[in-house]
């Protein structure tokens, strides 16, 4: 087990840059996800660690070793591929034994590695299959097995649920989890799925265009995020935002103007005159008078239903933006009538109108 | 779902190309079956006469320009399939600089056809004096199909899912060794489609044999078969019997290696 630190790394194709100078720490024994939509550079990233794309400038450190230019035989990881990348004229023995026997292990010690791995990822009836005649699920831990054998430093794993069955990734999920929990062996994970992300990451690094936009835990990142593009890129439905006006009320708190909107929050204070404003769908709830913490109410008009079953999704068109509000249970609401909304207390989150960038705002006991 | 009438009508096609592909080929075993010298007309059947095959085999000496046939396209196709498998895994898999070029420099020995080659191809080899010689056959023709191989193999190594290639390498694995034992097991029926293709093509090779051979042990069997029909133009027979000599290794190895192109190439490989 090793910690990995990313100092400054770039990598670019020609004169394209797609990663710009990262820095991310990643504490030894630690599940890391990289997360970001395709083309964030998360990927190139993971690549680079795994020895598999060349490092155009920075370190790459896994351990106390710079391992920049060092073959990926050398590094001491193992990686899961998207593909799983199992070697089809090989049975499920072999497959697991191939990299154990390229380190020229003691055949008894390999026996026992892989059996011990079949044995926790319930692959023992499989041994002597080849993958052809196994199902998606079967492949993928087998590509699990292959990493776990190894008892390398680090596990690196590139989207590794996204070829399985949605009920099969969710069970696959836990499974990761426990198996990391066990062995305690630094991982790398990178998926474009945030609810991954959020489950399984000890911590959570979220990038796009090639740069890091926050590192922090799920929780961390699901209630102070960074700015505008992380707090609408984690959370599921996702933040919504609107620009509005902000002026100090009478009698405490501030005073929230955009089309359509007139929003007296209490509890916050000294925002600037512009800022966007991201609401978190749960915290925005059908309008109740009786409800007296609520701020509001806001009307407007229903864009989209979305009927979960236990709770239902309602998309409000408010001037020029949409937001999104929870409602428990089912919601008499069809796509066209009007609505009134209200917010609750702390939900709203302040990002300068310019920047994106979070406002850390000064919160009023109320 | 086709329906039944789309079924006969690809049935009806099929079965005619058959038929004009199978012909000539039925016309000529038929022929070289027949009584020699009976007033033979092209295809026609009157009882089987295996005779003939043994007459044409002292008559022609096939026996020698068989053995001929086999040193060159037996050199040829072991001499360009190892090159070919190494340049194509190279071409196919690793970046390196003037990759691009150097790929249209061989696809080159493609594009140029022999018979352009030839003349100039024929000073060369007398000046390094190796007309007359196995070589004269040997080299010319590794180099043309090299150039086959290499194309033929770096689009096989183009279709193999990269991160094969990349596990392979985190495991451990050099690329000698993932070459011979992680991507050529895969590689078995392009590999094997490879030598039917050269095989055939080198077995089969007249012009150069014409050029460059004079000594008549160093002639291959299809320049034998040619020095047999001048000499024996009257007998159908005996010439049928020939062809079928010549063309039967081609034949037998086609059938031998035939399942493999039928087989699918990367089965379970990777999940799609």
């Amino acid at each position: 087990m090793a910690a990995v630190r990313f100092s400054d790394v770039r990598k670019s194709y020609g004169d394209l840059e797609v990663v710009h100078g990262l820095d991310l720490d990643i504490a030894d024994g630690e599940f890391m996800v990289l997360v970001g939509p395709s083309g964030s550079g998360k990927t190139t990233a993971l690549r680079m660690l795994a020895g598999l794309e060349s490092i155009t400038a920075g370190e790459v450190r896994i351990g106390d070793r710079v391992v920049n230019t060092m073959a990926p035989r050398e590094r001491d990881i193992a990686m899961v591929f998207q593909d799983y990348a199992l070697y089809p004229q090989m049975t499920v023995f072999e497959n697991l034994a191939f990299g154990l026997r390229r380190r020229k292990t003691p055949k008894d010690e390999i026996d026992k590695r892989v059996r011990s791995a079949a044995a926790s990822l319930d692959l023992e009836k499989y041994l002597e299959r080849k993958p052809g005649q196994l199902s998606g699920g079967q492949a993928q831990r087998v590509a699990l097995g292959r990493a776990l054998v190894r008892d390398p430093q680090v596990f690196l794993m590139d989207e590794p649920l996204s070829n399985l069955d949605a009920k099969l990734r969710t069970q696959t999920r836990g499974e990761i989890k426990r198996l990391q929990q066990e062995v305690r062996t630094t991982t790398v994970y990178v998926t474009h799925d945030q609810v991954e992300a959020m489950t399984m990451g000890d911590r959570i690094a979220v990038m796009n265009e090639g740069r890091l936009e926050q590192v922090g835990t799920p929780e961390e990142l699901y209630e102070h995020p960074a700015n505008v593009f992380v707090g609408g890129f984690i959370g599921s439905p996702a933040m919504t935002f609107f620009d509005a006006d902000a002026a100090a009320a009478d009698g405490g708190g501030t005073v929230l103007r955009a089309e359509g909107i007139d929003l007296t929050v209490r509890g916050v204070d000294g925002l600037p005159g512009r800022v966007t404003v991201g609401i978190r769908p749960e915290c925005a709830r059908l309008y109740d008078p009786s409800e007296s913490r609520m701020s509001g109410p806001v009307a407007g008009e229903v864009t989209f239903v979305e009927a979960l079953g236990r709770e239902t999704f309602v998309g409000v068109q408010v001037g020029a933006s949409n937001v999104v509000v929870h409602h428990e249970g089912r919601a008499a609401l069809l796509p066209g009538d009007r609505v009134e909304f209200g917010v609750l207390p702390g939900a709203l989150r302040f990002f300068d109108a310019e920047t994106g960038t979070a406002i850390r705002t000064r919160v009023v006991a109320s | 779902m086709t329906s039944r009438r789309e079924q006969s009508l690809t049935y009806a096609v099929l079965g005619v190309f058959s038929l004009i592909a199978l012909l000539p080929i039925v016309g000529i075993v038929f022929t070289a079956l027949q009584e020699p010298g009976g007033g033979a007309s092209f295809g026609s059947f009157d009882g089987l006469h295996f005779d003939n095959f043994r007459r044409a085999w002292e008559d022609g000496s096939f026996g020698q320009y068989l053995k001929s046939s086999a040193i060159v396209t037996g050199s040829v196709v072991v001499i360009s399939t190892v090159v070919s498998i190494l340049a194509g895994y190279a071409f196919g898999m690793m970046r390196f600089r003037f990759s691009t070029p150097l790929f249209y420099l061989f696809l080159l020995g493609l594009m140029v056809p022999m018979e352009a080659m030839i003349v100039p191809l024929y000073y060369d080899l007398r000046d390094l004096e190796l007309t007359d010689t196995y070589w004269a056959l040997i080299l010319p023709q590794a180099g043309t199909s090299i150039a086959f191989g290499t194309f033929w193999m770096r689009a096989f190594f183009r279709s193999v899912p990269p991160s094969l290639v990349e596990a392979a390498r985190i495991d451990g694995a050099s690329s000698w060794f993932t070459l011979w034992r992680v991507l050529l097991p895969l590689a078995k029926p392009a590999v094997l489609t490879m030598v039917v293709l050269l095989f055939m093509w080198t077995w089969n090779e007249f012009l150069l044999a014409l050029v460059m051979v004079s000594d008549e042990s160093l002639r291959t069997a299809p320049l034998g078969l040619s020095f047999f029909l001048g000499r024996n133009s009257s007998d159908l027979t005996l010439l049928a019997a020939g062809a079928v000599i010549v063309a039967l290794p081609v034949v037998v190895l086609y059938v031998f290696l035939q399942r493999h192109f039928i087989r699918g190439m990367v089965s379970g490989a990777v999940k799609g």
